[in-house]
């Protein structure tokens, strides 16, 4: 083929050489052979714009798509977009403070945890001038019954949040457990006789006699009896758990007292925090928490998560899916966790305490992709988040394709074994789902209209199917059906949400106070942890003082401003 | 062409004018050097000078978004929040305190790892150590504080040896206390970098006259004399044009390392002013307070490499300037 063409072209040179005129057609020929030489366009949908790329900014660690990406190249027929992404490699809050200063911006911006860093800046657009109920019908709806906690007091909203829309129904909507919990090695639970672990010192005494018993697991490792977390804002791992044991879900640094016209506090210092932290104080001088828990960072947590040599922690599930992932692809299904809804007693709290660990659905305020200063089609991006929403496109980010990825019986969407394997597979997910693109966007949660569930993960058939032998036989001792049925149901959500969503550093003052307040926390909690028997009350004492020097009701005031306006706000409607 | 060779060959007349002033003279006969240095100094008029000029928003209440002279003017207010907030104080002390200690440990092992080397009479053997002792210079940080924070962990190597000899009745927290982590930095900065450093000091041993050895072997020297008297003297301006220029340094501490091994518990003794500017600059969306830290450094940077300097002209010694 080359050879023909070539010398066709020589032979035309030739000819151009002995005739002027000649020599204007032959240019005109080599015009048009040329352009039939292009590369052949992809066949343009219907509806389809004009191509265009669009770079994003992701700030996980994730894996660049494959270039043949399915669900891509779907997308790319459709709506003509390409997409180039830049995943976080380090420090998050760095990453972004130094994209901020300068102003160096994707199109499609997803902050993570610190995305009001981007809004305080002035990196995304306000998008509510591109959302109308005409223009923009599946947004609208998506957003309208949240608005009073979306936007802010100018009216503007900049993330559409990715998770948290239930549509259809009420209910939390999951088998499993993946928020915060007190975490146990299904093996102890086994070994002690499945008991129900309800309170702070049942659960403390079940490790220490576990550990007693097994120094080692069955690799000859030596088990650790609890371990902290203490990197970064993971370090969430060492102060949550003062709130949920005092039966409330996750409000962040403070508790709120919700029968008491919303009074806020930062529940770290008060009294009802000590006994946990005295708790840990005496399992420290026990030898059931290592040391080296208070400087390991977060690839080594999940190291030793993965090595099934940590008994017990309290995390929130998410926080740790790749340890669990990694437990089970080397089949110690024993050592994987099971959450527990752990409580004071009622002599250590005050009062008679119950469980509240799990809130009912959530709108993940501020969380999922902004469109920056720097996007030049912030109207395109719009309605393309828009299109997605429809039910059509919403099944193939959820579910796949249909005949590849899951079928219809009956009505009902399912997956084989090997449809679930693959789903949860990150080599699997980098060809054949655009996981890392939809993650950030606006998505569907709950039922469809049909009844069947939008997440593949709650929908019953494949939960049950996806279970593993061990977890089943577990649960069965226990008579359960649900991982999650060692929980109270979810209580209905207080009218402002749940408190670490709300921003604060809209305020200087309130934010310069909470960076502090962490920052003592860090330091001084691990300190008060380690420190000698004697010396805990001084320590635990001086701890308070600080935090109150900050002054911490520069933070806590603010909180409490807050949380009564969304109240008002939410109430009111 | 032709006639530019002309050119070189017989200079116009402003030439041959600039070329009557002594400098201009000199200049013309280092032309070929002249020239090849320009690209460096554009260099650092481009990358170390030109940047300065956002100083300024040191004293402001500078926002990216906001173009630049909308920001707010607040004078030295960002000074006067460093001033007042005791982690920049300990970050100061931090930076000094490991500074100096990098600074003794840095001239005196690689001085005397050179010292020993220059004795050795087999060069295979020598040439073995050295290589062994510099490799780990090119390892990068983070493989090394990996290294350096297993071995040092409460299970780790150096834990196990002191249980196992009974020096202490449980593991020494060597990453979580404060006390430790200077010394753990200066540790960890000799062991990367001691080969490193060494060998500037064996060039400078290798240039002293070998007829001096002789001459003192004539008179009776034996090893030790002729290294004190011969060959540390032979080595003495090195050793102080790098002191000066390690004084200069003394602000830098080093950034990775702190970074890297400085977890919470420790956050007292390992934030360095980097660290600090990092992370209540940058981080928290404060640049004007991150600069106003870098200036501070810099401004101290300079007042100690000049007044080194000075000393050491003072004394009679080589100088940088």
């Amino acid at each position: 083929m080359l050879r023909v063409t070539k010398a066709s072209v020589e032979s035309l040179m030739i000819l151009m050489e002995e005739d002027e005129n000649m020599r204007k057609l032959v240019s005109l020929l080599l015009l048009v052979a040329m352009l039939g030489t292009l590369p052949v366009l992809p066949a343009v949908a219907e509806g389809a714009q004009e191509p265009l790329t669009v770079t994003v900014f992701v700030g996980e660690a994730r894996d660049q798509p494959t270039s043949d990406n399915k669900i891509f190249k779907k997308i790319e027929e459709e709506f003509g977009l390409k997409f180039e992404f830049e995943f976080l490699a380090g420090d998050l809050n760095e990453t972004l403070g130094v994209k901020i200063a300068g102003q160096d911006y994707a199109d499609l911006m997803d902050g993570g945890n610190y995305a009001e860093k981007l809004i305080e800046a002035g990196a995304l657009i306000d998008l509510m001038p591109y959302i109308s109920q005409e223009k923009t019908p599946n947004i609208y709806a998506y957003i309208e019954p949240y608005l009073g906690r979306l936007l802010n007091d100018a009216g503007q909203l900049f993330i559409i949040p990715n998770y948290g829309r239930y549509y259809n129904t009420e209910e939390y909507g999951m088998n499993y457990v993946n928020g915060p919990a007190f975490f146990l090695q299904k093996k102890v639970l086994a070994w002690a006789g499945y008991p129900m672990i309800k309170t702070l010192d049942e659960y403390f005494d079940l490790i220490e006699r576990y550990v007693a018993a097994n120094p080692t697991n069955d690799k000859g490792a030596k088990n650790e009896g609890f371990a902290i977390l203490c990197d970064d804002w993971r370090a969430f791992c060492l102060f949550n758990p003062v709130q949920h044991l005092m039966g409330r879900p996750n409000d962040g640094d403070v508790i709120v007292d919700i029968d008491n016209n919303y009074k806020t506090e930062a529940y770290v210092i008060q009294d009802y925090a000590k006994p946990y932290y005295k708790k840990l104080n005496e399992m420290y001088h026990k030898g059931l928490i290592s040391q080296d828990t208070f400087v390991m960072n977060y690839d080594q947590y999940i190291a030793k998560l993965s090595s099934g040599t940590v008994v017990g922690m309290f995390d929130q599930a998410w926080d740790f899916n790749n340890a669990t992932d990694a437990l089970k692809a080397a089949e110690m299904f024993d050592s994987t966790y099971q959450g527990l809804p752990i409580v004071y007693s009622a002599e250590q709290a005050g009062k008679e305490i119950t469980e509240h660990y799990l809130n009912g659905t959530v709108i993940n305020v501020n969380r999922g992709f902004g469109i920056s200063v720097n996007c030049q089609h912030p109207e395109r991006m719009v309605q393309f988040m828009e299109k997605m929403l429809d039910d059509e496109w919403q099944k193939i980010i959820w579910w796949g394709v249909e005949g590849e990825d899951y079928s219809m019986e009956n009505g009902r969407f399912v997956r084989t074994y090997d449809q679930i394997q693959n789903a949860a597979n990150a080599v699997w997910r980098n060809a054949n789902s655009a996981y890392v693109l939809t993650n950030s966007m606006p998505k569907k949660q709950g039922e469809m209209d049909d009844g069947n569930k939008w997440d593949p993960l709650v929908q019953p058939e494949c939960y049950y199917l996806m279970m593993n032998d061990y977890d089943k036989d577990f649960l069965t001792h226990y008579n359960m059906k649900r991982p999650l049925d060692f929980f109270n149901d979810p209580i209905k959500l207080a009218p402002y949400g749940e408190a670490w969503q709300i921003d604060s550093t809209v305020n200087q003052d309130a934010n310069d106070a909470k960076l502090a307040f962490q920052d003592l926390e860090r330091k001084m909690l691990p300190q008060i942890i380690m420190c000698e028997e004697s010396e805990f009350d001084a320590k635990w004492d001086a701890f308070v003082t600080a935090v109150k020097d900050i002054p911490i009701t520069d933070f806590v005031d603010f909180m409490q401003e807050q949380i009564l306006n969304l109240v008002a706000k939410n109430t009111a409607k | 062409m032709r006639t530019a060779k002309a050119t070189v060959g017989s200079p116009t007349a402003v030439t041959r004018e600039y070329r009557r002033t002594p400098f201009g003279r000199k200049l013309w006969h280092q032309r070929q050097l002249a020239l090849m240095s320009v690209p460096m100094l554009l260099y650092i008029l481009l990358f170390n000078y030109s940047p300065l000029w956002g100083w300024i928003t040191a004293f402001m209440n500078y926002k990216p978004s906001v173009p630049l002279f909308e920001n707010e003017w607040v004078g030295f207010q960002n000074f006067v929040w460093l001033f007042g907030k005791p982690e920049f104080l300990r970050a100061i002390r931090n930076t000094f305190a490991m500074a100096a200690i990098n600074l003794v440990f840095g001239f005196v092992f690689p001085i005397a790892l050179a010292l020993l080397l220059n004795e050795i009479r087999s060069l295979r053997f020598k040439r073995t150590v050295q290589t062994v002792t510099y490799l780990p210079h090119f390892l990068s940080w983070v493989i090394v504080v990996g290294i350096a924070q297993t071995i040092f962990a409460g299970d780790g190597a150096i834990n196990r040896m002191i249980l196992a000899l009974g020096l202490a009745e449980k593991p020494v927290f060597f990453l979580g206390e404060g006390k430790y982590f200077w010394w753990l930095v200066g540790g960890i900065n000799l062991w990367k970098e001691c080969g490193w450093n060494t060998i500037i000091y064996l060039a400078a041993m290798a240039s002293i006259d070998p007829a001096l050895y002789e001459a003192a072997e004539m008179d009776g020297a034996g090893r030790f004399r002729k290294m004190f008297h011969i060959t540390l003297p032979g080595i003495k301006s090195t050793f102080m044009v790098l002191l000066i220029m390690n004084i200069g340094y003394l602000m830098e501490a080093g950034f990775e390392i702190q970074y890297l091994m400085g977890q919470n518990v420790v956050m007292d003794w390992s934030q360095t002013i980097d660290i600090f500017a990092l992370k209540y600059g940058i981080n928290k969306g404060q640049y004007s307070r991150a600069i106003a830290a870098g200036i501070f450094k810099s401004l101290v940077s300079i007042t100690l490499m000049l007044s080194a300097n000075f000393i050491a002209k003072r004394m009679g010694e080589d100088t940088l300037l």
